[in-house]
């Protein structure tokens, strides 16, 4: 497909955007300039659906499919209502994978489903990547679906302290066991669908991120995607975040908006929190808010030791003045160039520094910002509620923060690794939001993430009054973890989605 | 019958020709066409010389893409070695009944007294990718959500299932596979079909998943095929044949692209729409039809049939096809019966059997209504009295609907 009708396209098919007619309501998919009843009397304007809910009016299941969705194999594709605009739309329904024997489809009639942004193809592996929202999951299935209410701020945007105003966190429905034996303590992982990426990660934990807020998103002037496995060398993921999630104030068809993606090994996202902090505060910035995320498809060749501990999702955190739900109060990098671990430009997989992955990189970094940073805040580990650790694996962020001083009582709620996996960027980020999932305001949370190459960040957070508030609208990590839907696969299952 | 008014004919067909559709390897597109004009030039009674041929009208899908090849006037006029005015129409599955539409209204218009028209595809050629090529018809959104053609018509028979299938105990799906029994037993006779062999219904229930609730034996099949047919003006037909087949009804309408743009997926608004104007053209009812070549690419769409043109109540045409299906005694054509009303459906095994080349179908559907019409189907003739027959063809999944009725007798 040509770049022109790709860009076309995206301005449709990220937001699922129709054209309305503000005489009779009629609605209009894809957009037209009239509409056929009111004729020159038409006034059009463009709506989305993305936050919205629909159902499924019918589908099937294509066995006999084309060839861009051979990586699909075979899938149900349907045709959906969205119930408030009259409005009817062709989409596939994902996470969902077919029995080999007939399926009854008329049983998923009138099921509720919701938007979800995922791959749609791609153009062979050096060809464009395809996005949209026209995938849909079913509502009832593993995703709850949630509304996106803006709120109008209740300070002042030039008061406050800079912090959490909100986050989001995304976990895949599909999950891989250890064979029944813990690998470091890692006992099962995510991986993804085959349409989902490191940019649909990113995109999910963004939208969730918003919702959890509850922020305008034209207010959010700079985004930040933290990863190693973004599905393009050169081309941003951040930008399909902005656009997909309508990051800045719109500007014909575009946001006046900044951001970029970055790679440090596992500390992509968390080193840009202090960035997005520091922005939020800056008068000059002239925005309100700044997105920072970390999300990857962990990657690891096959047999690997890294293959029994990778993960996949993505968490985004909102920084900004307004309503924080925790203060950034405290902030320590400490960095050496350390060869632990490394991929090559063009290599497909990371390697393994040999010895050097645990002592001299790992531990030393970890410990010595972790540390450092309460040296800096006059604190002790008895003043800290919880540790959030970059998690390898279950037993280097215990091990390090005992060593630290801490106990298991303040490290084992971030400990998510045994359940998800080494999200890389996004471990550290999603260990923080599973403690900020039950914290308690005047909470303090140390978290400390660490990079190949090596270095750590190390922040401390108080929590405040607000996070009660915006509880009700996060699903936290341990729902996704303990979700009732959640589905197994098999290693063949696992490698075939997690290489595409 | 009695109904029927003496009626102004608007054309009429005087010679026709076909080849067989399946896969024909050794002929390129033009080839095919060039054979089937050749035999429709040849089968006028009184003869006819190509410089009497005063224009051409074709009907074509795909073929740039199959065949790698555009201006079908060109290789035509190099095939026939003429210089007439040509056009090509595309209107993907509804090609050749639209090129029979556009070609009605150029000899109605008084600049044209005689005009070949010709449908043709050449499909197998792309065998790996044509499932691909035919989304063309479809709306880009519905490409992306992963659709196939089998996938768009298997959602609208589910939600037709759904709809008026509910508390049937699995007749309605039976009928959905009784529709492909019957018009495999058509084909038998038909030396043209590409399938010409029975099926149970439990061959249709055992054949491979396509998009479910649509399995293989559903489908209309991927083929190879030309058919053309000589038009001229009613005025002049006597001069070409003693039996000239008259068009007395052309008509079409359109719809959205997409089916999830339209009003129902349980039926096709074009068709409704063409129905209500050509039987309106002829002061007819669906009691006159006698003979119908409905578009039955899937099971479901020869159903919808029935219920769109008014031949039955809307989701009551699985029950006519179960019912008449299970009465029917005889060893020959399976009428579908309706109270008063009894017509036979594709009596040549329809697109379902005797093969979808996408392009040549609507001219294919004339073609045997134009021999049923003259007595001159062989052992595939429903009978000899037949007087008033039905060519419906439809593009995409109703994108566009054409239909032309014709008579051999004007009352």
């Amino acid at each position: 497909m040509s770049e022109p009708i790709t860009r076309r396209k995206i301005l449709v098919d990220y937001r699922i955007r129709a054209a309305k007619c503000e005489n009779c309501g009629r609605v209009y998919f894809p957009p037209k300039s009239f509409c056929n009843v009111e004729g020159r009397r038409s006034r059009m304007r463009l709506v989305d659906h993305f936050y919205e809910k629909g159902t499924l009016v019918s589908g099937s299941v294509i066995r006999v499919h084309t060839k861009k969705f051979d990586y699909l194999q075979s899938f149900l594709s349907g045709v959906i209502h969205f119930q408030q605009d009259n409005l009817k739309v062709p989409g596939r329904i994902t996470d969902y994978v077919p029995p080999p024997e007939e399926v009854d489809v008329t049983e998923f009639i009138d099921r509720e489903v919701v938007p979800r942004f995922r791959k749609t193809y791609t153009d062979g592996a050096s060809g464009l990547i395809y996005y949209s929202s026209m995938n849909f999951s079913f509502e009832d299935d593993y995703y709850p679906f949630q509304e996106y209410k803006p709120i109008k701020p209740s300070g002042s945007k030039n008061e406050g302290k800079p912090g959490i105003v909100g986050y989001g966190v995304y976990l895949p429905k599909f999950r891989i066991k250890n064979d029944g034996q813990d690998v470091l303590g890692v006992m099962e992982r995510g991986l993804p669908f085959a349409d989902e990426d490191t940019t649909t990660f990113a995109v999910e934990a963004g939208k969730r991120a918003l919702i959890h807020s509850a922020i305008d998103s034209r207010y959010v002037k700079k985004c930040f995607v933290g990863s190693e496995s973004a599905p393009y060398a050169v081309n941003p993921s951040m930008s399909t975040v902005s656009q997909v999630l309508e990051l800045g104030e719109k500007y014909e068809d575009g946001f006046f908006s900044g951001g970029i993606d970055s790679q440090f090994a596992c500390k992509a996202a968390t080193d840009l929190f202090i960035d997005a902090a520091a922005l939020v505060a800056y008068p000059t910035f002239g925005g309100e808010y700044v997105m920072v995320i970390g999300a990857d498809n962990s990657q690891a060749a096959a047999g690997d030791p890294l293959d029994y501990t990778v993960g996949a999702g993505g968490t985004a955190f909102i920084f900004g003045k307004q309503d924080v739900i925790a203060t950034l109060d405290c902030y320590v990098p400490y960095t050496s160039d350390t060869p632990d671990f490394y991929r090559r430009d063009g290599e497909e997989y990371p390697k393994h520094g040999g010895r050097f992955t645990g002592i001299p990189a790992y531990f030393k970094h970890v410990g010595t910002a972790m540390r450092a940073v309460l040296k800096a805040c006059d604190l002790t580990p008895k003043d800290i509620q919880y540790v959030a650790n970059h998690s390898p694996n279950a037993k280097f962020p215990y091990q390090v923060a005992i060593e630290a001083g801490f106990d298991r009582e303040q490290i084992e709620p971030g400990l998510v690794v045994k359940d998800i996996g080494n999200l890389y960027s996004g471990s550290c980020p999603t260990a923080l939001a599973a403690v900020l999932d039950i914290a308690e305001p005047d909470d303090k949370i140390l978290m400390t993430s660490y990079g190949s190459g090596a270095g750590s960040d190390a922040y401390i957070f108080t929590v405040t009054n607000e996070i009660e508030r915006k509880r009700e609208r996060s699903i936290t990590v341990k729902e996704q973890i303990e979700n009732p839907h959640r589905q197994y696969v098999d290693y063949c299952t696992y490698r075939r989605w997690k290489e595409r | 019958m009695k109904s029927i008014k003496k009626l102004k004919p608007l054309a009429a067909v005087v010679g026709a020709g076909r080849t067989k559709f399946g896969e024909l390897w050794y002929k390129n597109p033009e080839e095919l066409l060039t054979e089937a004009g050749l035999k429709a030039v040849e089968s006028v009674e009184h003869g006819l010389m190509r410089k009497d041929i005063q224009t051409c009208y074709f009907g074509s899908f795909l073929y740039q893409v199959t065949n790698k090849l555009a201006l079908i006037p060109g290789y035509m006029a190099r095939e026939l070695g003429m210089n007439i005015p040509m056009s090509n129409t595309e209107a993907a599955c509804g090609s050749g009944g639209s090129a029979l539409y556009n070609a009605c209204l150029g000899i109605r218009s008084g600049v044209y007294d005689v005009a070949l028209v010709g449908g043709f595809e050449k499909m197998t050629d792309r065998s790996g990718k044509i499932i691909d090529d035919l989304m063309f018809a479809g709306d880009p959104h519905e490409f992306d959500a992963g659709y196939t053609f089998a996938g768009l018509y298997a959602s609208m028979m589910a939600r037709y299932i759904h709809d008026y299938g509910d508390g049937s105990d699995g007749r309605c799906r039976e009928a959905l596979a009784l529709v492909a029994c019957k018009n495999h037993h058509h084909a038998v006779g038909n030396e043209y079909a590409q399938f010409r062999r029975e099926f149970s219904v439990d061959d249709v229930f055992n054949s491979p998943l396509v998009a479910d609730p649509v399995r293989m034996l559903h489908c209309s099949p991927v083929s190879d095929g030309a058919v053309a047919l000589v038009v001229v003006s009613p005025e002049v037909a006597k001069k070409y044949t003693d039996t000239p087949i008259y068009i007395v009804g052309s008509q079409q309408a359109t719809d959205d692209v997409s089916i999830s743009s339209r009003e129902s997926l349980t039926g096709i608004k074009a068709t409704r729409l063409a129905m209500e104007k050509v039987l309106k053209e002829t002061s007819m009812t669906m009691g006159d039809i006698q003979v119908a070549e409905v578009h039955d690419c899937f099971t479901i769409e020869e159903i919808f049939f029935l219920e769109d043109s008014g031949f039955c109540k809307k989701g009551e045409g699985w029950k006519i096809v179960y019912d008449s299906y299970n009465s029917f005694k005889g060893s020959k054509h399976i009428p579908y019966v309706n109270g008063d009303r009894e017509m036979v459906v594709n009596a040549g095994g329809g697109l379902k059997a005797d093969g979808h080349p996408v392009g040549a179908t609507g001219v294919r559907q004339v073609y045997e209504c134009f021999k049923q019409l003259r007595g001159e189907a062989g052992g595939n003739q429903v009978d000899n009295t037949l007087n008033v027959a039905l060519c419906h063809n439809i593009g995409g999944t109703g994108g566009i609907a054409t239909v032309h009725i014709l008579m051999r007798e004007l009352q």
